[in-house]
C-alpha cells in the first residue's frame, strides 16, 4: 500500500492500538497488497475510551469486558459481582490496554 | 497485563479468592450474623445486583439445603459447579501439559457470542435480576 494511505490509516486509527506495536503495524500495512485497503478501511474497532467509561459506570456487571469481546471474562466478572469489587477496580486501569490488544487481534486476524 | 492471554493464572487467582471468601463466610456463619455484604452496586444504589446472593446460595448448597439455594439465587449452582470443576481441570491440564481448558474456554466463548444463545442468557440474567429486586436480597 502507498505510504500516504498507511499514514492516513495510522493517523485516524492510531489510538485503537497499543503504542509499542504501531511501528510493526505500519510496516505490515506498507507491505500489504492494495486490494486489501478497502477491507482495512472499513474495519470496526472498539474504542478504548468507551471501554473505560463502561468500566467506570457498569464495571461490576462486566459490561466493559463484554464490550471489548472477552465474553468469558465478562461472565466471570458478572457472576462474581466484579470480582468482589477488586477486579472491577483493577480493570479501571487495565481495560484500555486490553481493548487495544483486542483491536490488534482483530486487525491481525484479517490482514495476516 | 493481559488477563486473557493467561487464562490459567486468571482462573487460579479467581478460584483462590472465591475459596478464601467462602471460607471467611463459613467462619462467620458459625459465629452468627455479621453483615458481610460488599457488593458495590448494592452499597451505592440499595438495589441488589444480578449475582447478589450467590455466596448465600453456595453456603446453602454446602449445608445441603438445595431448595433454599435455588430460592436465594439459582446462579449459586452454576458458581458451585465452576468452583469445583476449575481447580481440578487446571491441575489436570498442568500435569498433562495440555491446553484443553483454554480450547474449551474459547469454544464456549464462541457459542455464547451467537445471537440466539446470548439473547437467551441475557433474558435469564435480567429475569433473575428482577426476581432479586422483588425478593429484596
Amino acid at each position: 500500500m502507498s505510504t500516504e494511505k498507511v499514514d492516513m490509516f495510522m493517523m485516524t486509527h492510531g489510538k485503537f492500538f497499543p503504542s509499542q506495536h504501531l511501528g510493526h503495524i505500519r510496516e505490515k500495512l506498507t507491505k500489504l497488497d492494495d486490494s486489501k485497503w478497502s477491507t482495512v478501511q472499513v474495519m470496526q474497532f472498539k474504542d478504548p475510551t468507551t471501554a473505560l467509561i463502561l468500566s467506570l459506570l457498569v464495571g461490576a456487571l462486566g459490561v466493559d469486558r463484554f464490550y471489548i469481546g472477552s465474553t468469558g471474562l465478562g461472565v466471570g466478572k458478572l457472576l462474581t459481582c466484579g470480582g468482589l469489587g477488586i477486579w472491577q477496580i483493577v480493570d479501571w486501569f487495565l481495560i484500555m490496554g486490553a481493548c487495544r490488544e483486542k483491536n490488534l487481534e482483530i486487525l491481525q486476524r484479517s490482514i495476516y | 497485563m493481559y488477563l486473557e492471554k493467561n487464562i490459567y493464572l486468571t482462573f487460579s487467582i479467581l478460584c483462590l479468592f472465591g475459596y478464601l471468601w467462602l471460607g471467611y463466610n463459613l467462619n462467620i456463619q458459625k459465629k452468627k450474623a455479621v453483615d458481610t455484604q460488599i457488593c458495590f452496586i448494592k452499597k451505592t444504589t440499595g438495589l441488589p445486583c444480578p449475582s447478589c446472593g450467590s455466596t448465600r446460595s453456595v453456603l446453602s448448597i454446602i449445608n445441603g439445603d438445595f431448595s433454599k439455594a435455588l430460592l436465594i439465587n439459582p446462579l449459586g449452582f452454576f458458581v458451585s459447579v465452576i468452583m469445583i470443576a476449575l481447580p481440578i481441570w487446571i491441575t489436570i491440564d498442568i500435569c498433562r501439559k495440555r491446553k484443553t481448558l483454554y480450547i474449551a474456554y474459547k469454544k464456549t466463548e464462541n457459542i455464547i457470542k451467537k445471537k440466539s444463545i446470548s439473547s437467551l442468557l441475557i433474558a435469564f440474567i435480567l429475569i433473575n435480576w428482577i426476581w432479586n429486586i422483588i425478593k429484596e436480597l
